[in-house]
């Protein structure tokens, strides 16, 4: 359908248009991504032994574990969405299980992620009430700056943004949660600290940790809501052309899919988002770039 | 509990550093192979290095 075709049709047969292309992808199980968290969490587990007691190179076990935590997160992503299964159905305890376990690399709780990404697609860029808006920034080194200052004990974002959003929300029952399961990480490390293997667990998952909240926060917060100044529906995420491609990007070009439909699995957005676009420049979205 | 909690979390950099940094600081010597000034032992080093670092942390609020 061209543009002069879609200029002559009302808002909600755009609306329509646009949903009968997202239900053609929502529902569909990602194989792909639960089978793939599985596996990435089995490279990271595996790194331990192979790092402490095979002599893989500790600088090999750093790239890999970064590589491993970075990826960690686009499960649980799918899974904050309840896109493996909705609550209620058989295989929600998949679901459940997918996001609990498949961030134990980046040491992000499931539950405190869930969430408050919920209130950031609520709220998207709103100064107050977007737990991600403190990933703004004026461009990409601004960005990782932005990014490594919103996790300094005092920092305004991140774990602390999340801590506000949850008393906001009187989640006070996922704030402790997070807070237990944050204490549990630091416990581990100060244990494999002591116990001789503190090296391995600053390369092997205090570094991967730091250096693949940068990665996603670029890609997943600032790189799709840039200039997040915008707060409507089809303004406040954008479609990107991203200088590493679309996988080393982690699917985040197509965003702006994700954000009209969380319930299209990640690996479908691309496809959805070509389907669309004619549509959402219809509807005025920032779709300039790709 | 909560307030055990809070007490952690309001002395992290400190409980980090003493807890974690000091001894990665002391095995990173240890593995350098070199060994520290005015005859420290390397744990004594990392403790020094580490409770430093998280001080000045705690205090500002900010490890960078």
């Amino acid at each position: 359908m061209s543009m002069r075709d879609l200029s002559s049709l009302s808002e909600k047969e755009l609306y329509r248009a646009e949903r009968d292309i997202a239900r053609r992808h929502v529902g569909k199980f990602p194989w792909a991504i639960v089978i793939g968290a599985g596996i990435n969490l089995a490279v990271w587990l595996s790194l331990w032994p192979l790092v402490i007691l095979a002599g893989c190179p500790i600088w090999l076990g750093l790239i890999v574990a970064t590589i491993c935590a970075t990826l960690s997160y686009l499960a649980s992503h799918e899974a904050q969405h309840d896109i493996i299964a909705r609550p209620g159905s058989k295989l929600y305890w998949l679901n459940e299980a997918v996001g609990h376990l498949s961030t134990i690399p980046l040491a992000l709780p499931y539950r405190v992620a869930k969430v408050t990404h919920q209130e950031h697609h609520r709220h998207t860029n709103h100064a107050e009430l977007d737990p991600d808006i403190s990933s703004s920034a004026r461009g990409p080194l601004h960005a990782i700056w932005r990014s490594i200052e919103n996790r300094q004990p005092r920092g305004e974002g991140a774990f602390n943004a999340y801590g506000r959003t949850l008393v906001r929300l009187k989640r006070y029952d996922v704030l402790l949660e997070g807070a237990l399961y944050r204490l549990g990480w630091l416990g581990a490390l100060i244990a494999l600290a002591w116990s001789g293997f503190a090296i391995e667990a600053a390369l092997l998952w205090w570094l991967p940790h730091h250096l693949a909240y940068t990665y996603i926060q670029y890609y997943l917060s600032w790189a799709p809501h840039h200039p997040a100044e915008e707060t409507a529906r089809y303004r406040n995420t954008r479609s990107f052309r991203a200088a590493l491609g679309n996988v080393l990007s982690l699917g985040m070009q197509y965003h702006v899919v994700h954000h009209l439909h969380p319930r299209i699995p990640l690996l479908r957005t691309g496809e959805a988002y070509w389907q669309m676009k004619p549509l959402l420049e219809a509807r005025g979205a920032n779709v300039k770039d790709l | 509990m909560t307030n055990a909690i809070k007490l952690v979390f309001r002395f992290g950099p400190i409980i980090f550093a003493f807890g974690f940094l000091a001894p990665l600081a002391a095995q990173i010597i240890h593995a350098s192979g070199r060994a520290p000034p005015f005859g420290l032992s390397p744990l004594a080093a990392g403790l020094i290095i580490g409770g430093t670092l998280g001080i000045v942390a705690q205090i500002r609020g900010r490890w960078v």
